[in-house]
């Protein structure tokens, strides 16, 4: 009884988490968890650390990395914002997930925080650089867009260019239409 | 069986905070507080200061306690800082060290 270790659904636990048993964890904890027997995250569970385990249960919250030296199984219902890390990996559908994947062997525990920090690197070296570069676009788009516009719209105003070919069918539909009801009237 | 359990082997560093029985039997440090019962269990290693409505200590506690009903000191078990507590028992064969406040 003692042996398997239950962090309940009222129960918050801000620090770390560390032992040698399993541990089932439904309640919150901020801080880090890292269990060497099988470590579930139940529904009502929510994770703001990263989680280490021989083999991880998501079926609840985490912000953060999993990592484990088995197998990593999102069950429906799972929410994952990290990264995770295992030789095996199981994502059930109604699982959701934000975060890298890598079954490299050898590449969890100790392989996936580094790739974790190269993830956070890569996200925080890009995000300055992709604003300016997606703030250059938006004015592009929007030009684009209205050139978007005018070029579609013109079939009535730009005649003298592209245009005309659509205005001429649909003049062509119509006027037939007209032609053929005049005709026949 | 306790809505939360810290198991043999398992070790909490930081602030552990509940509103159901807690039941410690591994090692926890820094605090724990819980709106109710709490039973550390021969073994156990708590080294916090404790707030709970009842503790029951069977294992080693290093730290102030603070019930809003009972503290019982088991035997074998080993309480070392000030109680604070409306009843509190101390069975033959436990070790205590500190002051205790029954509010009275």
């Amino acid at each position: 009884m003692a042996n398997v270790s239950t962090i309940g659904r009222g129960t918050v636990v801000r620090g770390s988490v560390r032992g040698d048993g399993d541990l089932d964890i439904q309640g919150r904890v901020e801080g880090s968890v890292v269990v060497e027997g099988e470590l579930t995250i139940g529904e009502s569970a929510l994770i703001k650390s990263d989680v280490s385990a021989r083999r991880v249960v998501v079926r609840g919250a985490v912000a953060g990395n999993v990592s484990a030296d088995e197998s990593v199984v999102l069950e429906s219902g799972a929410r994952v914002v990290g990264d995770l890390g295992a030789p095996q990996i199981g994502i059930r559908p109604g699982a959701l997930l934000r975060g890298n994947v890598s079954t490299q062997v050898g590449g969890q525990g100790a392989g996936a925080r580094p790739r974790a920090a190269a993830a956070t690197a890569r996200a925080a070296r890009p995000k300055p650089v992709e604003r300016p570069v997606a703030a250059a676009p938006k004015p592009a788009a929007k030009t684009d867009g209205l050139a978007a516009k005018t070029a579609n719209g013109p079939r009535v105003e730009g005649n003298a260019r592209k245009p005309p070919p659509p205005v001429v069918p649909s003049l062509k539909r119509g006027a037939k239409g007209a032609l053929k009801r005049k005709g026949a009237r | 069986m306790a809505a939360t359990v810290i198991g043999h082997g398992i070790t909490i560093e930081g602030e552990v905070t509940s509103d159901e029985e807690v039941l410690v039997a591994g090692t926890v440090r820094g605090k724990l507080n819980v709106d109710g019962p709490v039973t550390i269990e021969a073994g156990a290693v708590v080294e916090a200061d404790v707030g709970a409505t009842s503790l029951s200590v069977g294992g080693t506690v290093t730290g102030n306690v603070n019930a809003s009903d009972r503290v019982d000191l088991l035997a074998g078990g080993r309480l070392i800082g000030d109680v604070k507590a409306a009843r509190l028992t101390i069975a033959d064969g436990a070790s205590f060290k500190g002051n205790v406040d029954m509010d009275v």
